[in-house]
């Protein structure tokens, strides 16, 4: 069987008005999901973890990506590295478990140590008992496998398969769309960071967040101050798609009060924000006044981890008395995201279905939809192309 | 052991290190000065340089 004869995706690219979904083999066919991960995945820059999990210097987190072993790691200079969390001598898993890393990264099996910067510094008894050098074990060259990494509002990207354009390229659009929240977050802390199990392949989630279509439905406390045509589209082909709207309207405390702004906002974002899914796998929400990440991370072709993070724009630390106002605000972002577990598992499962051939779209409503699902047929095409 | 059980890499450092400053056998010394060296590596202490330094001097370490 060649690639092209996993799916057929000649109708998915076609204008919304006439394109079929991906096939059914895309969210139920383990080779097409092995191929995603892939062309999609490991081909593009993919969010794998927060920033805010390693706040200080030695702060270590292991990865598993898709099977790949990562390792990311806040080094001496104050920067998020990861690496791939394996030894180069005999391939042992380097660090199991988050923790903070004083000194090295000592592998547990020979002891062969690493610095936080990835350079191999010792090498113990490798020439011998006692004798730590030799002439064929070339340290400079046995430091850590390093991928190319990005911190973009607190959500580490990597991108595995070092052939995608750099972050900074890859996500110019929305960089320079959303160039005026380009500010200082600060993570809420507590419950607002939280993580949802979901039985459904990982792009369904991307559909259901960036369209708007489904939320009188699904999300029918939005309708009292929030319809349907306050929302518009925000699609930018081959980067990212999702919705916006024109209402937004702040929480408020007991006392009427409310979060402080990012600074140096526009007029436009005084009522409107924003919903982006940043492809491959990324969830983001800019408002006035806080904002949050969603990394869709894969553990199977039907199991997926929602990671959440809500930032503001102030240091939670030196304003206790927000505290439970960003509880509160937490738990409301929490509900509105399990509102969505159902759909997504629903999807899911009826995509068993043989039945099903993609899906219709509505030429206008799931435009959002159809952008992300062209984008990930051409990513794929590609990817079957040079094979 | 102790120390080991109790996962205290710079007291289990310190034990290789006097440990290795005592042997006359400068094979044995490297190896209990390389033990040394890797767990205040690990643990983040200065005294990591020391016993590096030893085994610099016998053309063992770099």
């Amino acid at each position: 069987m060649t690639h092209s004869d996993l799916s057929d995706l000649s109708g998915v690219t076609a204008p919304v008005a006439t394109a079929r979904g991906l096939p059914n083999a895309h969210y139920v066919d383990p080779q097409v999901f092995a191929e995603e991960r892939e062309a999609l995945l490991f081909g593009n820059w993919a969010g794998v973890g927060f920033a805010k999990d390693i706040p200080n210097e030695g702060d270590a987190a292991p990865i598993d990506f898709l099977g790949v072993p990562l390792l990311a790691i806040r080094d001496g200079a104050g920067d998020v590295r990861v690496y791939q969390n394996t030894c180069r001598h005999r391939g042992m898993i380097l660090v199991e478990e988050p923790g903070n890393i004083r000194g090295t990264i000592r592998c547990p099996y020979h002891s062969w140590c690493y610095g936080l910067d990835g350079t191999l510094r010792s090498t113990p008894h490798v020439g011998g008992p006692g004798r730590n050098l030799h002439e064929d074990i070339k340290r400079d060259d046995l430091g850590l496998v390093e991928f190319p990494s990005y911190v973009y509002r607190d959500v580490i990207f990597v991108n595995v398969s070092r052939k995608a354009p750099p972050f900074e390229e890859y996500a110019a659009k929305l960089l320079e769309r959303w160039r005026e929240h380009d500010r200082p977050i600060y993570p809420g802390g507590g419950r607002s960071d939280f993580v949802l199990e979901v039985k459904t392949n990982w792009k369904l989630a991307v559909e259901n967040f960036c369209e708007s279509y489904h939320l009188p439905w699904i999300h029918p406390g939005l309708n009292t101050y929030s319809r349907l045509e306050d929302h518009y589209h925000i699609e930018e082909p081959g980067a990212f798609s999702g919705q916006g709207t024109y209402v937004y309207r702040q929480l408020e405390g007991d006392g009427g009060e409310k979060f402080p702004d990012f600074e140096g906002l526009s007029d436009f974002w005084d009522a409107g924000a924003e919903y982006v899914s940043f492809f491959p796998n990324v969830l983001f929400g800019a408002q006035r006044d806080h904002a949050y990440a969603m990394i869709l991370m894969p553990t199977g072709i039907d199991q997926t981890r929602e990671l959440t993070g809500i930032y503001y724009a102030f240091d939670p630390a030196e304003q206790p008395e927000k505290a439970a106002m960003i509880d509160r605000n937490a738990d409301l972002w929490k509900g509105v995201f399990e509102e969505d577990i159902f759909v997504v598992e629903g999807m899911q499962r009826g995509r068993y279905g043989p039945g099903f051939d993609g899906g219709k779209f509505s030429p206008v409503m799931d435009n959002p939809t159809h952008l992300f699902h062209a984008w990930a047929a051409d990513q794929i095409q590609k990817y079957r192309d040079a094979r | 052991m102790a120390a080991f059980d109790r996962q205290d890499g710079a007291a289990v450092a310190r034990l290789y290190g006097a440990a290795g400053d005592a042997s006359s056998d400068i094979d044995e010394a490297c190896f209990l000065w390389t033990h040394a060296f890797v767990f205040a590596l690990e643990a983040g202490l200065a005294e990591a340089e020391i016993y590096r330094a030893k085994l610099v001097a016998e053309g063992r370490e770099r």
